[in-house]
C-alpha cells in the first residue's frame, strides 16, 4: 500500500457538473411520469387540538380529485424511526394533532391546483386544546400530556430523562480550584436545502411494486419506513436515482411526503408527485433542535479540566425523529473535546407542540462547542494565558481515552490549533489595538472540534455494501444506494473505486439511490459516506480488480499475482510483453461485477451510560475568526475565518474545500443571523425574506488548511469531512465578538437586537415618549394587552375579523393609456389593485393578504415612465422599474444618493420588474401579518396586534398605534427627505400631494378609490447635498432602520434641513426637532450632530425586542448627517 | 390563454392562465425543466431567466406578460457538449455542489458579465445578491465568476 496515490488526491472535477451547470440535472421536482397526478396536503392551522371530526366527501367530489387519504387509508403503524417508545408518528394524524403544520389528509388531482382547490372542500372539527409551546410549559406539574404514556419514558412530556456521571464527579467539583458556570441557549435553525422536499410515486398494481424518486439522503431508511407504514413488503419498495439538491440532515431519514404520495400512488393506483412549497418546508420539515445548555467546568489551580458538567434541556418538538441521537450526539462534544478528567451529563428530551425537530448538519456540535469554547476562553482568561496556549495543553492527543471511552487514534487537533492561529495573526491580533477604525471593534476568537468518523450505530449497525461493475468497454460504475446531496461523495467515491481498481477516475461513474442495482447502505448521514461507503468501495474495487486479474490470468494463461493494475493500464510484472488497455481487457473477459461490505469496527455504546468507543477514528479541527463588530449598528462582520480540518487524507481537495466553504457560512449563519421565529407555535418567518440565510454579501474571505494524518483506518487515510465543517463556527465567532467587544452573549444569534443594545448601554437616549400625545394610549393599552385586552381579543374579537377571501383568482386587465387605466379602476363592484412589478401582489394572494378580483396591469401605459429634467426638477414615471432608476445616467449624475439608495432595495431581479409605485405603496411586511394571522391589519378593528407580544424586533418605535408594522419602503424616506411631490391623477383629475401628506397615520397612502400614481416631482438645487443610511442584516433586506437627509447650504451654513426616518414608524417620519437644531446650529460641530441625531428618537415606545432600534435611528441619522454635510457643495 | 413565446430563438406556443408564472410554463408545458424552483417568491434566484435580455425571477412573472417576449434559459446558453466561458468555470472552481442554484446563479452571473464584463469581486456580490446557494458558501461561485470576467 505504499505506492503513490494516483487518483485519490487528484483535483477532479465534479462527476455530474456539465448537467448541473447547463440545466441538464434531473431533481425530483423535474420527473414527469405518464398520467401523474399532483398532490397537496391539509396541514394543521393549531398547535395542539383533537380532531373531533374529519369528512372528506365533498373533495373526493371535487373535479379533477382522484384519490384523498386520511389516517384512515393507512394499515395504523407509526413509523419506526428509532423503535419503541420513539415511535410515536403517524403518516397523517390520528384524532390529534400536535403541531401547526402537522399533516392530516392528502389528495391527488389531475393538476396542482385542483388539489389545492379540493383541500379546501374538507372539514375538519377541531376541540383546540391548550398549547405547550416551550419546554418549560411542557415540565409544568399540570401540563396535558401529549403522548400516551407509552411514549414518554422520561416522565410527562419527556421523551428522555438521562443522567450519566462519567468518573467521580462530585469529587472533582469539591476538590476545585474554580468553578465555572453558565447558561447558553438558541432556537431553531433549519437546514433549509434550496430543494424542498419531494416525492414521485408510482405503483404497479399488477406486481405490487412501488417506485419512489425521492429527495433523500438515505433510501435505506425511506423504503424501510415506506414499507412499514403502507404496510407492503420492503422488496416491493424501489427507490430510483434522482438528483438531490442539498440534504445538510434534513433528508436524512423519512420526510413525511415519502409515505403520503406513496399512499396516494397505491389508492390512485396511477403515479403521484408531493412536492412540498417552501412555507411548507419551512413549517414541516426537519429542523435542528432548540437547547438550553447549562455548563459548569471544574479546573485545578493548573488550569487542568477536572470535571465538565452539562445539563441540557432539548426541546423535541411534537414527535421523536432521532433526536435520541442528537441526544447522545450532544454528549460526546462535552465528555470528549479536550483533555476532561471526569464529566456529568444530563438531558431532558422534552416534547412540546413545535415542529418535530430532526438532524442538522452537527447534529448540535456547534452550538454545544459554544459553550465548551466560552469555557475555554473565560479559564485561559482566569489563568491569565492565552487562549491557544490554554488549548494546547488540554487539547486531546493520540493515545488519549475520553470519559465516554473514545480512544483517540490519529489525531490532528493540536496542528489544527497552531495552523489557524498562524495563518489568522492570532499572536499579533491578540495585542492589537480592538479599536483601529472609530466605532468599529476587531477582535480574533479560537475553537476546536471533535467529531466521529462514521460514528452512528443504527439498530442496524453501520455497515456498507457497494458493488462494482466492470462493463465490456472498459468503463466502471459504482452502485452505492447512499445519495450525493450536493457533497461530491459520487465524486470521491468513483477516485476510491479508481484508486482501487488502477484506472482514471474519468472512466468510473457512481450511480447513487438505486435500491434496486445497488446493496444496502445505512445511507449520506452522520458522517458516514467518506468512510464507511468508502471503505467498502475500495474493498469491492479490490474484489473486483482480483476477479478481472483472475480472468485475464486464464485467458493469457498467467498467474494472476503477477498482475499489475495501474493507470488504466494491465501489466504482468513476470512477462513485460504482456500489457493491454482497460478497454481491451475489458472487451476480453466481458462484464464483470463485485460487491464488498464493510462494517465499522466501532463498538456498540453501552444504552445505559453512552459508554464506548464507537468510531474507529476521530476528525479534529479548528477555526479561528476575526470580526469587527460596528458600535453603531451592532452588526458583526467576519473579515476572515480560517479553518484547518484533519481529513485524515483529503480525497479530492476540490470537494472538502467546498464543504468546508460550505458548512463555515452555515456555521455563519446559525451564529449571526438565523432563528425560525415562533408565534402560537407557528413559525412566523417561514421564507428566505424573512429567514435569514446567508446570502453572497454575508460570505467572508475564508483560508482553509488541509491537515493530512492519514489514518489507519480509513480508505487511503481518509476520515469524515463533510459535516463536521460546521462545528467549531459558531463558537470561534462567538469567542471573536468577546474578544472585540469585551462582552459575552448567552443567546444565539449574535444579531443587532441583542449585540446593540449592550454596545449602547452608555449611551442612554432620551426617549421622552410623552413628546407624541397618543402614546400615553398606547403604553396603557400595552400594559394592558397580556392579560386583558388581547386574550379578548384573540378568544372573541377575531370571530368578527373580516379577513381577506381566499381563492379569488383575479381577472386581468391591461389597459394602454391613462384613461384605460383609470376606466378599468372604475369598475364597479371589484376589489381592485394596480400591478406594477407584482413582487409584492403575487406574493401577497398566495400568502392569503389580498382578495383582488381585478388587477390592473400598469405595464404597458406608457405615460406612467420616463425619467425627466423639467425646469428644476427631476419627473420619475411612477411605473418606472428600480432598475430603470439605477441604470439611469441623469439620475446618477444629478441625484446619485436617490440611484445608491434603491440599489440597497431588494435583489437585480426584483429591482427590474418593480416599481417605483409599487415600493411605495407595497403593504407592511410584518410577519403576523404575512403569516395571515388574524391580526387588526388583516382582519380589521375587532383582531390584536400580534407584534405586541409576539417577536417584535422589526416593528415601530415610533408611531404605532393599532397597527406595529412599519413602512418598508426605502423610497418613502427618500421622497420625503427630497421634497418629492406625488403627481395623482383620478376620476377628478390630477392633484399634487407633497410626499410627507403621502401617507396617513395608519401607514396607507392618501389614494382614494380609482387613483393612481402619476410620476413624482423631485426638486433639484445645486446648494444641497444628501445622504440616505440604511441598516439591514443582508443587503437585500428591508431596512430595519433608514434615515434621508438632504441639506440645503448658504456660505458655508446650513439653511434647510430635511431629514425623513424609514421603517421605524407606519410611514416615513420628519425629524423636525433634528432639523431644527442642525438649522440653528449652523455649522454644526461633530458634538452637536450627534446631540441633533440623538433628538430624531424623541417620542419613540419601543417595543420588547426593538430597543435596539432606537440606537440604530440615532446612529444612521448622525452618519447620514455627517456625510450629506461632507458633501456640502 | 394561448401564449406565443421566443424560448431560446425558437418560437413556441402554450396554452396557460395568464397568471401562471412563467417558471411554471417553462417547465410543464415547454418541457424546459433547468429553470429550478426553490421558493416561487422571489427570494432564492433558483427560477432565474432573461426576459428580453434581463434576469428576472421567472416564479413571479406572469405568464400574459411574457407573450411575445425573447427569453432566454439555462437550457439556450450552452449544450453540455459545448458550454459557455462561466459554465466551464463553475465546474473548474467546483462552483457547483448540489447544482439546485446552478441553473439561476449562471443566469444571473451571464447577465452580470453581459453589462459589466469586468466585474470586481463587490460587483459580483452585488449582481448575485438574489441568488441563494445553501451549499457552497459561495467562494468557488466569486472566483468562477472573476475568472471569467478576468479572461475578457
Ligand atoms: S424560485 Fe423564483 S426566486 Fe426562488
Ligand atoms: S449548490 Fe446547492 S444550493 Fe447551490
Amino acid at each position: 500500500m505504499n505506492a503513490p496515490l494516483r487518483e485519490v488526491g487528484r483535483r477532479i472535477p465534479q462527476k455530474g457538473a456539465e448537467q448541473r451547470v447547463s440545466g441538464g440535472a434531473v431533481y425530483t421536482q423535474d420527473i414527469a411520469l405518464p398520467g401523474m397526478l399532483h398532490a397537496a396536503v391539509l396541514r394543521s392551522p393549531h398547535a395542539h387540538a383533537l380532531i373531533s371530526g374529519l369528512d372528506v366527501t365533498a373533495a373526493r367530489a371535487a373535479p379533477g380529485v382522484v384519490a384523498v387519504i386520511t389516517a384512515e387509508d393507512f394499515p395504523g403503524k407509526p413509523y419506526y424511526q428509532l423503535g419503541g417508545s420513539y415511535s410515536d408518528r403517524h403518516p397523517l394524524a390520528r384524532g390529534k394533532v400536535r403541531f401547526y403544520g402537522e399533516e392530516i389528509a392528502a389528495i391527488a388531482a389531475e393538476t396542482l391546483e385542483a388539489a389545492q382547490a379540493a383541500l379546501k372542500l374538507i372539514e375538519v372539527t377541531y376541540e383546540i386544546l391548550p398549547a405547550l409551546l416551550t419546554p418549560e410549559a411542557a415540565l409544568a406539574p399540570d401540563a396535558l400530556p401529549l403522548h400516551e404514556a407509552a411514549n414518554m419514558l422520561g416522565g410527562r412530556n419527556l421523551a428522555i430523562r438521562f443522567t450519566c456521571d462519567y468518573g467521580p464527579v462530585q469529587q472533582a467539583f469539591a476538590d476545585a480550584a474554580k468553578v465555572f458556570e453558565d447558561e447558553f441557549s438558541h432556537g431553531v435553525a433549519v437546514p433549509a436545502c434550496m430543494e424542498t422536499n419531494g416525492t414521485v410515486a408510482s405503483f404497479d398494481p399488477a406486481s405490487g411494486d412501488l417506485t419512489l424518486w425521492t429527495a433523500t439522503q438515505a433510501p435505506f431508511f425511506i423504503r424501510k419506513e415506506v414499507a412499514h407504514v403502507v404496510g407492503l413488503d420492503v422488496e416491493r419498495v424501489h427507490l430510483r436515482g434522482v438528483e438531490v439538491g442539498g440534504g445538510f440532515g434534513g433528508k436524512s431519514k423519512i420526510c413525511e411526503q415519502e409515505a403520503l404520495a406513496a399512499m396516494l400512488a397505491v389508492k390512485a393506483q396511477r403515479p403521484v408527485k408531493l412536492i412540498l412549497d417552501r412555507r411548507e418546508e419551512f413549517i414541516s420539515g426537519k429542523t435542528d433542535h432548540a437547547k438550553r445548555i447549562r455548563l459548569r467546568t471544574a479546573i485545578a489551580d493548573d488550569g487542568r479540566i477536572l470535571a465538565r458538567a452539562t445539563s441540557l434541556q432539548i426541546d423535541n418538538g411534537a414527535y421523536t425523529a432521532y433526536a435520541p441521537t442528537y441526544v447522545g450526539a450532544a454528549r460526546q462534544r462535552t465528555t470528549c473535546l479536550y483533555r476532561v478528567e471526569t464529566a456529568h451529563y444530563d438531558c431532558d428530551l422534552v416534547y412540546t407542540n413545535k415542529v418535530p425537530g430532526g438532524q442538522y448538519r452537527g447534529m448540535g456540535a456547534p452550538q454545544m462547542i459554544w459553550a465548551i469554547e466560552t469555557h475555554m476562553d473565560k479559564i485561559a482568561a482566569h489563568l491569565g494565558m492565552d487562549p491557544l496556549e490554554y488549548r494546547l495543553r488540554q487539547a486531546n492527543q493520540s493515545g488519549d481515552v475520553t470519559p465516554l471511552g473514545w480512544k483517540i487514534s490519529s489525531c490532528g487537533q493540536s496542528d489544527c490549533l497552531n495552523e489557524v492561529a498562524r495563518r489568522i495573526g492570532w499572536a499579533e491580533k491578540r495585542q492589537g489595538p480592538r479599536e483601529a477604525t472609530p466605532g468599529k471593534l476587531r477582535g480574533v476568537g479560537i475553537a476546536a472540534m471533535i467529531h466521529p468518523s462514521g460514528g452512528v450505530i443504527y439498530q442496524e449497525g453501520n455497515y456498507s455494501n457497494t458493488r462494482i461493475q466492470m462493463l465490456a468497454d472498459g468503463r466502471f460504475v459504482v452502485h452505492t444506494q447512499t445519495a450525493d446531496t450536493g457533497t461530491w461523495q459520487n465524486t470521491t467515491l468513483a477516485q476510491i473505486a479508481a484508486e482501487a481498481l488502477g484506472v482514471p477516475s474519468e472512466l468510473v461513474s457512481v450511480s447513487h439511490m438505486d435500491t434496486d442495482a445497488a446493496p444496502p447502505d445505512l445511507g449520506s448521514a452522520a458522517s458516514r459516506v467518506a468512510f464507511v461507503s468508502g471503505n467498502a468501495t475500495k474493498r469491492a474495487g479490490e474484489a473486483l480488480r482480483a476477479m478481472v486479474a483472475r480472468e485475464l490470468g486464464r485467458h493469457w494463461n498467467c498467474n494472476p499475482d503477477d498482475l499489475a493494475f495501474a493507470e488504466g493500464k494491465v501489466r504482468s510484472t513476470a512477462d513485460p510483453s504482456r500489457m493491454a488497455d482497460i478497454a481491451e481487457v475489458a472487451a476480453l473477459c466481458g462484464e464483470l461485477n463485485a460487491e464488498a461490505r464493510y462494517s465499522t469496527p466501532g463498538e456498540r455504546p453501552d444504552p445505559a451510560t453512552g459508554i464506548g468507543n464507537y468510531a474507529a477514528t476521530y476528525v479534529f479541527g479548528a477555526q479561528a475568526a476575526e470580526v469587527e463588530v460596528d458600535m453603531a449598528t451592532g452588526q458583526v462582520r467576519i473579515l476572515k475565518i480560517v479553518a484547518a480540518q484533519d481529513v485524515g487524507r483529503a480525497l479530492n481537495p476540490v470537494a472538502i474545500e467546498g464543504q468546508l466553504y460550505g458548512g463555515i457560512l452555515q456555521g455563519i449563519g446559525m451564529a449571526l443571523q438565523e432563528e425560525l421565529i415562533f408565534e402560537e407555535g407557528r413559525p412566523v418567518n417561514a421564507s428566505f425574506l424573512d429567514y435569514k440565510v446567508p446570502r453572497i454579501g454575508d460570505a467572508p474571505p475564508i483560508e482553509l488548511a488541509l491537515i493530512e494524518t492519514n489514518d489507519p483506518e480509513g480508505p487511503f487515510g481518509a476520515k469524515a469531512g463533510a459535516e463536521p465543517t460546521i462545528n467549531a463556527s459558531i463558537a470561534a465567532i462567538a469567542n471573536a465578538v468577546a474578544h472585540a467587544t469585551g462582552m459575552r452573549f448567552y443567546e444565539l444569534p449574535l444579531s443587532p437586537d441583542r449585540i446593540l443594545p449592550k454596545l449602547q448601554a452608555g449611551r442612554k437616549l432620551a426617549l421622552k415618549p410623552w413628546k407624541r400625545p397618543y402614546n400615553l394610549e398606547v403604553a396603557t393599552v400595552r400594559k394592558a394587552y397580556p392579560a386583558a385586552v388581547f386574550p379578548v381579543l384573540r378568544k372573541i374579537g377575531t370571530k368578527f375579523a373580516n379577513t381577506p377571501k381566499q381563492g379569488v383568482k383575479p381577472e386581468i386587465a391591461a389597459p394602454r393609456d391613462i384613461d384605460g387605466l383609470l376606466a378599468a379602476l372604475a369598475s364597479p363592484n371589484k376589489r381592485t389593485k394596480l400591478l406594477g412589478g407584482g413582487t409584492d401582489l403575487f406574493v401577497g394572494l398566495r400568502q392569503g393578504i389580498y382578495d383582488t378580483e381585478l388587477l390592473v396591469d400598469t405595464a404597458r401605459v406608457d405615460a406612467l415612465r420616463g425619467i425627466a429634467l423639467q425646469d428644476d426638477m427631476l419627473h420619475i414615471g411612477a411605473g418606472n422599474t428600480l432598475a430603470s432608476l439605477t441604470d439611469s445616467d441623469l439620475v446618477r449624475r444629478i441625484l446619485p444618493m436617490l440611484a445608491e439608495g434603491v440599489d440597497l432595495i431588494a435583489t437585480p431581479q426584483i429591482r427590474r420588474v418593480a416599481t417605483v409605485a409599487g415600493d411605495l405603496c407595497q403593504e407592511k411586511r410584518c410577519w403576523f401579518f404575512r403569516s395571515a394571522f388574524p391580526c387588526y391589519k388583516l382582519g380589521g378593528a375587532t383582531c390584536p396586534c400580534f407584534a405586541v407580544q409576539g417577536n417584535n424586533r422589526f416593528h415601530s418605535i415610533l408611531g404605532a398605534k393599532r397597527c406595529a408594522a412599519p413602512c418598508p419602503a426605502d423610497l418613502a424616506p427618500i421622497f420625503t427627505a427630497l421634497g418629492a411631490q406625488a403627481v395623482i391623477i383620478g376620476p377628478n383629475g390630477q392633484r399634487k400631494v407633497a410626499m410627507e401628506d403621502f401617507y396617513q397615520w395608519s401607514g396607507l397612502s392618501c389614494l382614494t378609490a380609482g387613483e393612481v400614481l402619476l410620476r413624482f416631482e423631485l426638486p433639484l438645487s445645486a446648494r444641497s447635498s444628501h445622504a440616505f443610511e440604511k441598516f439591514a442584516v443582508r443587503r437585500s433586506d428591508f431596512a430595519e432602520s433608514s434615515v434621508a437627509v438632504r441639506l440645503d447650504w448658504e456660505a458655508g451654513r446650513i439653511t434647510g434641513a430635511r431629514i425623513a426616518l424609514g421603517a421605524v414608524a407606519p410611514l416615513p417620519i420628519r425629524a423636525e426637532a433634528t432639523e431644527r437644531a442642525l438649522l440653528a446650529a449652523g455649522r454644526p460641530d461633530a458634538k452637536q450632530i450627534r446631540a441633533a441625531a440623538e433628538l430624531a428618537v424623541q417620542g419613540s415606545l419601543p417595543l420588547r425586542d426593538n430597543a435596539h432600534k432606537t440606537h440604530l435611528l440615532v446612529n444612521l441619522a448622525e452618519r447620514a448627517i455627517r456625510t450629506a454635510i461632507e458633501h456640502a457643495p | 390563454m394561448k401564449l406565443t413565446l421566443r424560448v431560446n430563438g425558437i418560437e413556441q406556443t402554450a396554452e396557460a392562465d395568464p397568471l401562471q408564472p412563467l417558471a411554471r410554463v417553462l417547465r410543464e408545458q415547454l418541457n424546459l425543466r433547468g429553470t429550478k424552483i426553490g421558493c416561487g417568491n422571489g427570494e432564492c434566484g433558483a427560477c432565474t431567466v432573461w426576459v428580453e435580455g434581463e434576469a428576472v425571477c421567472s416564479c413571479l412573472y406572469p405568464a400574459f406578460r411574457a407573450e411575445g417576449c425573447a427569453i432566454t434559459t439555462i437550457e439556450g446558453l450552452a449544450t453540455p457538449e459545448r458550454l459557455t466561458a462561466l459554465q466551464q468555470a463553475f465546474i473548474d472552481h467546483g462552483a457547483t455542489q448540489c447544482g439546485f442554484c446552478t441553473s439561476g446563479m449562471i443566469m444571473a452571473a451571464s447577465a452580470l458579465l453581459a453589462r459589466n464584463p469586468q466585474p470586481t469581486e463587490a460587483d459580483v456580490v452585488h449582481g448575485l445578491t438574489g441568488n441563494i446557494c445553501r451549499c457552497t458558501g459561495y467562494r468557488q461561485i466569486i472566483d468562477a465568476v472573476l475568472s471569467v470576467g478576468n479572461k475578457q
